[in-house]
């Protein structure tokens, strides 16, 4: 005689069967349609073959979602089948879904796109100014990859003086998020010496699904969150991503990112020598107006006209030849008639008294024949620089 | 000049100096005061211009173990 055994038995060895398949070894790939959520815990579809007439209802907690599924989208799927005893109904236990195909990517971007936005993610109130001059940059791209040189040879190319702190990340494939947000997690985490000024996150151009990581809900809200300022930097200048939009600032590619990062030494060498000429000619203008206020301020007026000879006859000599002492030395002499530097014989008459300073000391000059034999000729030449 | 001055402090004190030529009318004491001061700071930025070596620390990970 044939056993008998109750329904939840056999039910259990139908399970037993299904446990069998070797689900944890293939991806089910199919497209969704039913997609449901109920009590905002439990999602319910069904995944549906494109050519055959089958179809696989496909039930998960909503905690297994990490990346916004619909209807109509072309997914891979990975679970294990049963039977659930209660309804009595085959279903796919679903352990992850995710999104395949350009075209299923490009809708599960736009609707985390859609849900960051709405959440004030990309405002660009709350968009922080990076420092004009960082000292410390923590660099967060992978050391194989392109967009590193090219960060690393535009940053040489412009500023030097700077320590780039990087983390050696993936920034494509499974252990691109956990990397990125661990960076992130790391560099925050720092003390205030060790910790960066400014956060650059970047990477080379490619397809959505290279992407993926840039486009990541989890990372996109670790840039948001951070509290170093971020620089964005994907791929080409077309390519987006959603980190693109959170980002403090939003570079064009590796190298722009750079540029954003750091100044430019040869304009900043020019914005320092343009500052010291606007205030050693407002300086000037005004000692002009108080002549007679003696000997330091016409020692000034020494500093600048070596400071603009200087500067004129070579960059690097610049300010190293400021002190008039270091004039004096090369040769040449401060003539005086009393307070005042003569620049012009035709302020001199006949038998003045002059004193001329020289690196060594000074002397006591007559002038003859209302000319003067020593040095006129480089104060003259200076005073034509101006 | 402090050796702990960043660049960034004393470009912007050169700036700060600057400005103060254009607006203030003060007197000559203080302007010559301002004035050398305004030149080192140049001299200073100048140098730290000159430096153009980056220095790269690789980040000890706490999160994988690769490499």
């Amino acid at each position: 005689m044939q056993p008998v055994i109750s329904v939840a038995d056999y039910l259990e060895l139908v399970n037993a069967a299904l446990r069998t398949i070797p689900s944890e070894n293939v991806v089910i790939e199919g497209e969704v349609a039913g997609f449901k959520v109920s009590h905002d815990t439990w999602v319910t579809f069904d995944l549906k073959d494109e050519k055959a007439d089958a179809l696989l209802p496909c039930f998960l907690h909503v905690s297994k979602l990490t990346v916004p599924i619909e209807s109509g989208m072309r997914v891979h799927v990975a679970g294990y089948a049963r039977v659930k005893e209660q309804w009595g109904k085959f279903s796919l236990n679903v352990t992850s879904v995710v999104p395949t195909g350009e075209g299923a990517l490009a809708k599960a971007y736009q609707l985390v796109k859609v849900k960051l936005d709405a959440e004030g993610l990309f405002n660009v109130l709350r968009k922080r100014a990076i420092p004009r001059f960082p000292e410390r940059i923590g660099l967060i791209t992978s050391k194989e990859a392109a967009a590193y040189g090219d960060f690393m040879r535009i940053l040489q190319n412009r500023w030097g003086g700077v320590t780039v702190v990087h983390a050696s990340v993936h920034v494509q494939g499974q252990l691109a998020v956990p990397e990125i947000l661990a960076a992130f997690a790391q560099f925050n985490a720092m003390s205030a010496g060790e910790r960066p000024d400014v956060l650059v996150l970047t990477r080379g151009g490619g397809s959505l699904e290279d992407l993926h990581a840039f486009n990541d809900e989890q990372v996109a809200r670790a840039v948001f969150s951070s509290h170093i300022p971020v620089v964005v930097g994907v791929g080409h200048e077309r390519d987006e991503s959603l980190c693109d939009f959170v980002a403090d600032v939003r570079a064009s590619t590796p190298s722009n990112a750079a540029e954003r990062v750091v100044p430019d030494r040869g304009e900043m060498l020019r914005s320092i020598t343009f500052s010291a000429e606007r205030m050693a000619s407002t300086f000037m203008h005004r000692i002009d107006r108080h002549r007679d206020r003696g000997e330091r301020a016409m020692r000034a007026i020494d500093r600048f006209f070596s400071d603009i000879a200087a500067k004129l006859a070579s960059a690097e000599r610049f300010l190293a030849s400021v002190d008039p002492a270091n004039v004096l030395g090369r040769g040449y002499a401060i003539v005086r008639k009393g307070d005042v530097v003569v620049k012009d014989p035709a302020t001199l008459a006949h038998g003045d008294a002059l004193r001329v300073q020289l690196a060594r000391g000074t002397i006591d000059a007559d002038v003859r024949n209302g000319r003067v034999k020593s040095e006129k000729r480089k104060v003259e030449g200076q005073t034509s620089l101006l | 000049m402090t050796k702990k001055q960043t660049f960034a402090e004393a470009f912007a004190e050169l700036e700060a100096i600057t400005t103060w030529f254009e607006q203030a009318d003060a007197d000559l004491d203080e302007g010559l005061k301002k004035f050398e001061r305004g030149l080192a700071l140049a001299t200073f930025c100048k140098d730290k211009l000159a430096e153009v070596e980056v220095k790269v620390d690789l980040l000890k990970k706490k999160f994988t173990e690769e490499e």
